[in-house]
C-alpha cells in the first residue's frame, strides 16, 4: 500500500534523491505498459513486459547495492521494504547459477506438466536447435548463467 | 457420492489407463513423457467426455494427443491419435476394403451410443480384423501398402497459416512450420469422422485406385532368360495335372514342380513367348483352379550370383594366406 508520501511518512534515507529519476523512470514504464493495447498479442504475451520491467527495476537496484556497492545498507532495505525490487528474486540472484534468473515463475516445478523448470532455465548449448525459445511466463529467451 | 441412480443406460465416461497409440504416432524417443487428464476432452466420434493422453514425439515435433476414445479406437482397431490401423497403418477404409468387412455398428447419435455401450463393450473380439481370415490377394495387398518403417513426418508442426499469408510476426520463434504447403490440395480436406468411418476418405481412395490399376502388374520381367511363373496359393488340392492342363495351352510346359509344403508351384514354359503369353492372360481373366484364387508371378533367376562369389572370396582368402606365409 505505501509508497504515497504524505507529510506524515518517514523522509527515505540519503542517497534516495539520486536514484529517484531511474526509479521514477520504471514506474513510469511500468504505468504505460499496464495500458497497452492487448491487440496483436498472444494471451500469454501480454504480461510478458510486466516481468520484463520488474526484472530489470530490481536488477538495478542489485546492481546498485550488491555489485557497485553504490547505495548503502539502509537506503537498500528501505527499497526493498518499500517494495522497489523483489527481495526473492534478489535472493535467487545471490545464488550461484541463477545469477541471471529471469523470474521467480520460471523455477517454480509446480507450474510446469512435469515438475521441471521452465525452457528459459535450458542454457543455449543443450538446446541444440537454434532455435529462438521464448519462454512462455515472462518470454524469457534463456537466462541459465553460461548464456 | 453413490451411483445407485445411475441410469445404466446413460453413456458412460470414459476413464483409462494408457492409451491405444500406434508407434509413429509415440514417435522416435523410447522415453517419452505422458500427461494423462481424465476427461479432457469430448471424443471426435462419438463426443464422451475420455482420458486423453498428451506427449511429445521427439524433438521439434508438435505435441500429440489422442483425439478419440477407446472405445471408438477398439471398435475400428485403430490408433487413438492418427485414426489408422494399428497393424498396418493403413486408414479405414482401405483396410476394411482389402479385408472385406463392413462394419455393423451403427453411425449416428442414440443408436450409435447403446451399440458402443452394450454390445462393443461386451464383447472386445478382435478377430474381426485378424488378417489370416482374409484371402491371400487381399493380405498381400495391405502388405504391399503397409508402411515398414514410422513414418514421423506425420508428427511435425503443422504449417505456419501466418506464414502462408506473409504475416508471421513471430518469425524465429514460432513454433509452426515456415513452408509452404506442397502435395494435393484434395488430400488436405479430410474429415476425422470420414476417415473413421471409411466413407470419402481422399487418401484412402488415393491408395486404392493405385491398387487397382497397378493390378498384379504380370509385365515381362527385364531378364530375358526367365521363362517360368511362379504360383502361390496352391492347396493341396491342386495337383501337378491341374496346373499342367491350365498352362499347356499357352505353349510347351518344360517342367512343372509344385511344392505343396509352401504352397507353391512353378511352371516351367519352353519359350520364353510361351510363357509371356501365358502371363498376360493370367492377368487378364486371374487364375482360378479347382475354385481357389491362386497368385501368379514371375519366376526368380537361378542364384547364380552367390556360388561365384564364395568362389571369389575362396580364392581371395587363399592368395591372403599364401602371401602371410610368403612374408613368415
Amino acid at each position: 500500500m505505501p509508497k504515497i508520501r504524505t507529510q506524515r511518512t518517514k523522509r527515505p534515507p540519503e542517497g534516495f534523491d539520486d536514484i529517484e529519476p531511474t526509479l521514477e523512470e520504471f514506474a513510469r514504464k511500468m504505468k504505460e505498459i499496464e495500458n497497452e493495447p492487448h491487440e496483436g498479442k498472444r494471451i500469454v504475451e501480454g504480461a510478458w513486459p510486466v516481468f520484463r520491467i520488474h526484472h530489470q527495476r530490481s536488477r538495478y537496484i542489485y546492481d546498485l547495492y550488491y555489485k557497485r556497492k553504490a547505495i548503502s545498507r539502509e537506503l537498500y532495505d528501505y527499497l526493498i521494504k518499500n517494495k522497489y525490487a523483489d527481495a526473492n528474486l534478489i535472493a535467487k540472484w545471490k545464488k550461484p547459477g541463477f545469477e541471471k534468473l529471469c523470474c521467480l515463475r520460471c523455477i517454480q516445478p509446480r507450474d510446469t506438466n512435469f515438475g521441471t523448470t521452465c525452457v528459459c532455465r535450458v542454457p543455449k548449448t543443450r538446446l541444440q536447435e537454434g532455435k529462438v525459445i521464448e519462454c512462455v511466463h515472462c518470454g524469457c529467451r534463456g537466462c541459465a548463467s553460461g548464456d | 457420492m453413490s451411483n445407485q441412480k445411475a441410469d445404466p443406460n446413460k453413456q458412460q465416461w470414459e476413464d483409462s489407463e494408457f492409451p491405444i497409440v500406434c508407434e509413429t504416432c509415440l514417435g522416435d524417443n523410447p522415453y517419452v513423457r505422458m500427461t494423462k487428464d481424465s476427461f479432457g476432452k469430448e471424443c471426435k466420434i462419438c463426443s464422451r467426455p475420455f482420458t486423453v493422453f498428451r506427449w511429445l514425439p521427439g524433438t521439434n515435433m508438435r505435441y500429440k494427443k489422442t483425439e478419440i476414445c477407446q472405445t471408438c479406437a477398439k471398435l475400428k482397431n485403430v490408433c487413438q491419435t492418427c485414426v489408422l490401423d494399428l497393424q498396418y497403418g493403413l486408414p479405414v477404409q482401405v483396410r476394411d476394403e482389402a479385408l472385406n468387412i463392413k462394419s455393423e455398428a451403427p453411425n449416428s447419435d442414440i443408436n450409435r451410443q447403446y451399440y458402443a455401450q452394450n454390445i462393443a463393450g461386451k464383447d472386445t473380439d478382435i478377430s474381426h480384423y485378424d488378417a489370416s481370415k482374409a484371402a491371400p490377394e487381399n493380405r498381400d495387398v495391405l502388405r504391399r501398402l503397409a508402411r515398414n518403417e514410422p513414418y514421423y513426418k506425420r508428427n511435425r508442426p503443422h504449417i505456419c497459416s501466418f506464414f502462408v499469408k506473409g504475416e508471421c510476426n513471430r518469425g524465429a520463434e514460432c513454433p509452426f512450420r515456415h513452408e509452404l504447403p506442397g502435395g494435393d490440395a484434395e488430400l488436405a480436406q479430410q474429415n476425422i469422422k470420414d476417415r473413421y468411418y471409411g466413407n470419402n476418405d481422399p487418401v484412402a481412395n488415393k491408395m486404392l485406385s493405385r491398387v487397382r490399376t497397378s493390378g498384379s502388374s504380370l509385365a515381362p520381367p527385364q531378364d530375358k532368360t526367365i521363362s517360368s511363373l511362379f504360383i502361390t496359393g496352391v492347396e493341396d488340392e491342386i495337383t501337378e495335372t491341374d496346373i499342367r492342363e491350365v498352362f499347356c495351352t499357352y505353349g510347351q510346359v518344360k517342367s512343372v514342380v509344385v511344392v505343396h509344403r509352401s504352397k507353391c508351384a512353378f511352371v516351367n514354359y519352353a519359350t520364353r513367348s510361351a510363357a509371356e503369353l501365358a502371363a498376360q492372360n493370367i492377368a487378364d481373366r486371374g487364375l482360378n483352379i479347382k475354385n481357389r484364387a491362386l497368385r501368379v508371378a514371375w519366376g526368380k533367376p537361378r542364384p547364380q550370383g552367390p556360388r561365384s562369389d564364395t568362389r571369389k572370396q575362396g580364392k581371395l582368402l587363399l592368395s591372403f594366406n599364401e602371401g602371410i606365409y610368403r612374408m613368415i
